[in-house]
């Protein structure tokens, strides 16, 4: 975090150029480096990718009660379109942009994997049970 | 001490568990050939590491210790000092975690590891065997890094506040009896510390209710940094809503370069003294102390200096490769200290865990930490971080997208309602 200003007040002015709509400062690794440290190690896989959206969009993509859309059962097709036009910044979005601009083709079509295969049901229902056990089932003897 | 058997176990996990068998996970996670995953502190770290590591294996048996029979988020906290949301909203019990995912609470304290016979030992006496253990207690405050103040203040008439609970009422009430006129002191800490924004967070909420009920009131932010995330965004709003600068400023914040390092409280007079020997009086004195590792932690020698070095692919400690750290404890600079990260690093070694369970190779990790912060109900600020993998013996890489000031009252208003949101999603993505 130390670095954190120092970088921003170097970039910001890239950053406004690309985001006309966003108010908002870009920091630490540039998009190139970004990519170079990626190519550099396996993909991560697509449950790893997308497990980081729970916080906002529910465990596995499954929340429906919120403003944010689920992405739970999402078609892999639309979710590869929608992931694509937030990285171009080509949609107006509140942080979507800032989240997809680091991901590669490759991982936007893990995670886009991912979600199509969880179940499109709100994640507190009670028949969730089955659902979790079906998928430990799964994951512990594949 | 007594060792806790396998009937012992199935007598903690109970029968809700057993009966319903919500988990299919009844029968096999008490047969022999099951590994168990001992994880300690209920927090966010040790509670997402139970869920998903459940919602990864049917079988393993995973237990949690942890000494409070329930949990209260930080998140939220702040909006309870300043009196729009109430701790009941924040507080979870575990009895999900039990009753779905089958995970064994124990309401006990860890004190030692046997890295050898690979036991824990707990403070009642009981000793649990693992085969992975993940520690995830939280940080210690360093209340002697400011001369005069003690565990015991924190938790009489000067709360520090930065554990969600009883000192939060205290900090709350005692806004609310502020006289007239008077001042409220925040001492910020030096990094790192969990939740970057949150010091500036509170004193411009506390500030905001001065604003109606006690408008010649003060807020003194004295900080032993010169930065801090989101600097602009909140310099910003205490101009345009608190006159910072000016001579009636509702809010002041004085840099470490300007003297804003805290040394000494003086608990009679209720004064601060700052390292330039500057003198503040406070009507109310709030110190956030700096923090370290959790002394679960310490005393096991997972520490090197304050915080608990790890293998950057798994979160397995240096020390030993069964025992992972995670959470506030952690090395993890440039991430930050926040439960987001937390949760994330759960996901991170549970997968590796999963792995190694299942004979494959452990993936590639992948961090991020998309947070948020207010100034108001209606002024939000977001800050998009990503961590990328960069080798085992490496940190962490980041980039990031974050707030800057606007007069745009959308982009200000939208990201707070993110941020209301995304702690509802939050507080259900962990504990339910």
């Amino acid at each position: 975090m130390k670095k954190l200003l120092l970088i921003s007040a170097m970039t910001g002015l890239t950053c406004l150029l690309q985001a006309p709509a966003s108010f908002a400062l870009t920091g630490g690794l540039t998009l190139e480096q970004e990519a170079k440290v990626r190519s550099e190690y396996p993909m991560p896989s697509g449950a790893m990718l997308g497990d980081n959206c729970s916080a906002c969009h529910g465990t596995k993509g499954a929340e429906f009660n919120e403003a944010m859309p689920p992405l739970a059962g999402m078609d892999k097709q639309k979710f590869i379109k929608q992931m694509k036009i937030y990285r171009a910044n080509k949609f107006p979005s509140i942080v979507m942009y800032d989240v997809a601009r680091v991901f590669s083709d490759e991982e936007i079509e893990a995670m886009a994997d991912f979600f199509a295969k969880q179940k499109p049901e709100e994640w507190t229902l009670p028949n969730w049970n089955a659902s979790i056990k079906g998928n430990a089932k799964e994951n512990s003897h594949e | 001490m007594n060792k806790i058997t396998r009937r012992d176990l199935i007598k903690l996990f109970g029968a809700s568990a057993l009966g319903t068998g919500l988990m299919g996970a009844s029968s096999l996670a008490f047969a022999s050939k099951s590994a168990h995953i001992v994880i300690v502190g209920g927090g966010v770290g040790g509670a997402a590491s139970a869920k998903y590591m459940r919602l990864l294996n049917a079988d393993v048996r995973i237990t949690i210790v942890e000494p409070e029979p329930k949990y209260i988020f930080c998140p939220g906290s702040n909006e309870v000092v300043a009196g729009f949301d109430t701790l009941e909203t924040l507080t979870v019990d575990y009895n999900t975690l039990k009753s779905r995912y089958a995970v064994n609470i124990i309401q006990d304290r860890a004190t030692e590891i046997d890295y050898a016979a690979k036991k824990l030992k707990l403070a009642k006496g009981d000793v649990l065997s693992y085969d992975k253990l993940i520690v995830s207690p939280g940080p210690d405050f360093k209340y002697g890094a400011v001369e005069g103040y003690s565990k015991q203040l924190a938790e009489g008439n000067f709360p520090a506040a930065w554990h969600a609970g009883p000192q939060t009422l205290v900090l709350r009430d005692q806004i609310n009896a502020l006289p007239q006129g008077g001042t409220v002191l925040i001492s910020s800490p030096v990094d790192p510390y969990r939740c970057p924004p949150a010091p500036y967070e509170r004193a411009s909420f506390i500030a905001n209710k001065l604003k109606d009920t006690n408008p010649t009131a003060k807020v003194i932010i004295l900080d032993s940094k010169d930065d801090f995330i989101f600097h602009d965004v909140y310099l910003d709003f205490w101009k345009k809503e608190h006159g910072l600068g000016t001579p009636d400023a509702r809010i002041e914040w004085v840099p470490k370069k300007a003297g804003g390092h805290v040394t000494k409280l003086d608990t009679k007079n209720r004064t601060l003294t700052t390292a330039n020997g500057q003198v503040h009086k406070g009507d109310v004195i709030n110190i956030i102390p700096p923090e370290m590792a959790g002394s679960f932690v310490r005393m096991n020698g997972l520490a090197e200096g304050d915080w608990a070095p790890f293998n950057s692919q798994d979160f397995s400690t240096k020390r030993d490769k069964d025992v992972y750290i995670i959470g506030d404890s952690a090395a993890a600079d440039p991430m930050p200290k926040t439960g987001y990260i937390a949760s994330n690093q759960a996901k991170v070694v549970t997968k590796a865990i999963q792995a190694e369970l299942t004979g494959k190779e452990i993936g590639t990790p992948f961090i991020t930490n998309n947070c948020v912060a207010m100034a108001a109900e209606d002024w939000g600020m977001t800050v998009a971080e990503t961590f990328r993998y960069a080798g085992n013996h490496h940190p962490y890489e980041e980039s990031y997208v974050m707030s800057d000031p606007t007069d745009n009252p959308y982009y200000r208003h939208i990201r707070a309602e993110v941020a209301k949101n995304w702690q509802r999603t939050f507080r259900k993505d962990i504990f339910s």
